[in-house]
């Protein structure tokens, strides 16, 4: 009621398309609001992982270059390594998420995902420590966008 | 215009190149794995870029776009088949200290 007040004030026209217009749209974004329309979770979810999309380039960015580094160095300096990661996400969508983003990060590829605990191959110690080491900087994120989603794992 | 679309494919090409060297370099299935998917992650992105830069804005650019979203899909899950078949049927990762 508040928000048609509002739309007539602004629009200060009286004409009676407006009129409904503005009707329809204060009804549309009251439901929006009101907590009773299905997709408010889901579309904050989305814009959650929207957001998240820019960062995880970035890290893809970057990870490229240290793998193209490893790859052109004289020596080859990798040491390859499967580790076993303890995630503490309780989420489906979210475990999905992770590993698809931890493959989807040139040098640690996912193998094999039971419940929430992940088996990477990371080609070296400095790829690995992004996951299993002490900044689990990806994972923080990822529960951060799940921060209001039920738990179903 | 032009210009922008080259330097984005001769990175592509770099990152492709790279890719490359690595799969003939790299010991076993697994790093191999790694340098493949720097191809899909950067490579064939900054192509496709290039690309569509070069085309300019038409629905052509749109098609580019799709291609690109289902590469960013369906790479991480064909990686991830990939590895873990091979880890399932019981192949060792190399490692550097054992010969």
């Amino acid at each position: 009621m508040a928000l048609f007040v509002f739309w007539v004030l602004l629009s200060a026209s009286f004409e009676w398309i407006h009129l409904c217009l503005g009707l329809v749209c204060s009804f549309i974004v009251a439901w929006i609001n009101s907590g009773h329309s299905p997709f408010v979770p889901k579309s904050r979810l989305a814009v959650r992982v929207l957001l998240y999309l820019p960062w995880l380039f970035y890290k893809i960015v970057q990870s490229s270059l240290h793998l193209s580094k490893l790859i052109l160095h004289p020596a080859l300096p990798i040491a390859p390594q499967l580790m076993t990661v303890e995630s503490r996400l309780n989420h489906h969508a979210a475990v999905v998420l992770f590993g698809n983003s931890i493959t989807l990060t040139p040098g640690t590829i996912t193998a094999e995902v039971d419940r929430n605990t992940l088996i990477v191959h990371a080609m070296d110690q400095e790829l690995g420590e992004d996951l299993a080491g002490g900044k689990k900087e990806m994972e923080t994120k990822i529960a951060d966008i799940f921060r209001d989603v039920e738990p179903d794992l | 215009m032009t210009i922008l679309s080259i330097a984005f494919i001769v990175a592509g090409l770099f990152f492709l190149v790279v890719a490359a060297i690595g799969v003939i370099r790299l010991p076993d299935v697994f790093c191999r794995s790694h340098a493949v998917s720097l191809t899909d992650s950067l490579g064939a992105f900054l192509m496709l870029l290039g690309i569509a830069f070069y085309e300019g804005l038409d629905k052509n650019t749109l098609k580019i776009l799709v291609v690109l979203s289902l590469l960013y899909i369906l790479n991480p899950v064909i990686a991830h088949a990939t590895i873990r078949a091979a880890l399932r049927s019981g192949l060792k990762p190399w490692r550097k200290e054992t010969p």
